[in-house]
């Protein structure tokens, strides 16, 4: 009888397996438009109290508009460090006032577990108009030590859900991070890049979903073991997929990796035509199909923050503007989205000290083209 | 009652169980009259009002949880028999049956831990989230152990029956099956298992 529920509690898995795997879906195509060229530039926490401001994400909200986060604080890893959140609805000229919607005392409240410090935060909407937050905290340790957590907006960012911490390591579920957007999946989940520090160096893919309220929570890995992190992923078709990755090997390369199974499986990462500083990257899939990276172009320093534009699936990249150069300063973290109406917008950590949000549209980038 | 308030209450009981058998060993130092219920429930109920002090607004529990979030079901399972034994001094475990356990632990953390960290291109921690290889190896492992009448079978019984029920924060089964704290105390206790039946052996052959 024992011998019989062990061998069945077992196989369970298996009978019960889940259906066919999801695949990506692609934004819907924006019909060419003969609007002339757009580049405006602003900073989203202009009035900022805090000496340091980074890692900002930003999403669009259902109704128009765009919601923006990222974190701040007295220094990268304080135990002031809160995450903050601003909108830009239509019409509006400014940034709404920035708002802690995560501190360590709220995020140690909703987990029920001491905080030691918060990090990275990651914001996406859905297509039911909800607003996701994925966010680092670490309770032991540097970076390293992080864990994920999400929490959801039904009202536009008035208002979050109690945050849940997400297992996703085995060894104290120690060492998972995000920084860059997901791609959206035909079962209605999400597929999160993410990476993974403590002893490997990794980038993975956090498979999210909400069934019913219940937020189901997997991962796999990218690459293995060694080479590449902070990943940023980009669907190509329902089926293939490719994952920018930053360096933090003696390489000092951008590298790229391919999915051709809608991200569960991954080719080792391959260095193309371009320099990594080990700095945070972002890319995206402009809805001509072509990509677009932003990144820091040197392999020493964060001096420049670049765009790159790749027609050819990410086998060669051309640069085509400088959105910030300044000799010893910082320009990091950048975030890219394109949004419904074909306009990329693009928010990256300026000099520590702000957020800077520029948007353009692709008669701008195309007007870069040689 | 919800996932999350029967997982929190879940993951008190391995440290409540942990510092019972900490103040048992004391008691039994101390004073070693104070044996079976009386013992147990003198115990039992120091540490859960230990676990319950809040510092910094937070129980101790929860400091503990904070740390690792649950312990796995066999070394849950495990400290419980030692408590039992001791209090009962009353043998529920073979010494057959502990080797059966921290082997288990050893191993497992072995195979799970360094892969999971990147120590390779393979990800083992991945196959507690799906059907998988690991789901292969567990059934029959247990039904084997069921079969040879180990009872450290039952604990593994219970991981999986925890796991289908999805009693923990976590939803992958290794977390059910193995944590680091388990691992290391397997590896410890066999380590010096091994060494004193080495010792034991140097005088025979040395005969």
């Amino acid at each position: 009888m024992l011998i019989l529920l062990a061998v069945a509690l077992n196989a369970w898995p298996w009978l019960n397996a889940a259906g066919p795997s999801p695949r990506l879906l692609l934004p819907a195509r924006v019909p060419p438009s003969d609007a002339p060229a757009k580049f405006e530039e602003d900073v989203i926490n202009p009035d900022s109290p805090h000496a340091m401001s980074h890692v900002a994400s930003i999403a669009e909200l259902f109704g128009g508009g765009f919601a923006a986060t990222w974190y701040a604080g007295s220094r990268e890893g304080g135990s002031d460090v809160a995450i903050y959140f601003s909108t830009r609805m239509p019409g509006d000229e400014r940034w709404s006032p920035a708002r802690a919607i995560v501190t360590r005392a709220s995020a140690t409240r909703d987990l029920r577990r001491y905080i030691k410090k918060v990090g990275n935060p990651l914001i996406f909407s859905d297509p039911k108009g909800r607003l996701w937050l994925i966010y680092v905290t670490v309770s032991i340790g540097g970076w390293s030590g992080s864990s994920l957590n999400v929490t959801i907006s039904e009202d536009e960012g008035q208002t979050w859900t109690r945050s849940r911490r997400l297992t996703l390591s085995p060894f104290l579920n120690l060492s998972e991070l995000v920084k860059n957007a997901p791609a959206a999946l035909s079962d209605g989940g999400w597929a999160v890049p993410i990476y993974h520090e403590l002893v490997g160096t990794f980038p993975e893919v956090l498979w999210l979903n909400d069934r019913d309220g219940d937020i189901v929570a997997t991962k796999s890995r990218v690459s293995a073991g060694w080479y590449g992190y902070q990943p940023a992923m980009m669907p190509l078709d329902p089926e293939r997929a490719l994952a920018v990755l930053r360096d933090d090997d003696a390489g000092k390369a951008v590298s790229i990796a391919r999915s051709g199974n809608a991200g569960r499986t991954w080719s080792p990462p391959e260095t193309v035509n371009l320099p990594n500083p080990d700095s945070g990257l972002d890319a995206i899939r402009l809805m001509d199909g072509r990509l677009l990276l932003a990144f820091n172009d040197s392999s020493s320093g964060r001096e420049n923050l670049r765009l790159a534009i790749s027609a050819d699936e990410g086998r060669t990249w051309m640069r085509i503007a400088t959105v910030a150069e300044e000799p010893g300063a910082d320009f990091s973290y950048p975030f890219l989205l394109q949004t419904s109406n074909g306009d990329v917008h693009l928010v990256y950590t300026w000099t520590r000290a702000a957020i800077r949000h520029v948007v353009f549209n692709m008669a701008w980038l195309n007007g870069w083209r040689h | 009652m919800s996932h999350e308030i029967t997982s929190q209450l879940l993951s008190a009981i391995g440290p409540w169980l942990a510092l019972v058998w900490c103040l048992q060993r004391l008691a039994t130092w101390l004073r070693p009259q104070l044996r079976g219920w009386t013992q147990l429930t003198i115990m039992g109920a120091m540490a859960a009002i230990v676990l319950l002090v809040p510092i910094q607004g937070l129980a101790i529990s929860r400091w503990v949880a904070g740390l690792n979030a649950n312990f796995s079901v066999p070394l849950t399972g495990m400290i419980a028999v030692a408590i039992w034994e001791r209090a009962f001094a009353h043998s529920v475990f073979s010494d057959r049956e502990w080797r059966a356990s921290l082997k288990f632990g050893a191993i497992g953390g072995l195979v799970l831990y360094p892969l999971a960290l990147g120590l390779g291109s393979l990800d083992p921690y991945e196959w507690g989230w799906r059907s998988s290889p690991l789901f292969i190896a567990m059934g029959p492992l247990t039904a084997w152990l069921i079969w040879k009448q180990n009872r450290f079978a039952i604990l593994l019984l219970l991981a999986v029956a925890a796991f289908q029920l999805r009693l923990l924060e976590s939803t992958n089964y290794w977390d059910y099956l193995l944590d680091p704290i388990y691992w290391i105390v397997s590896c410890v206790a066999l380590v010096r298992l091994f060494s004193v039946d080495v010792r034991r052996r140097l005088p025979q052959e040395a005969l």
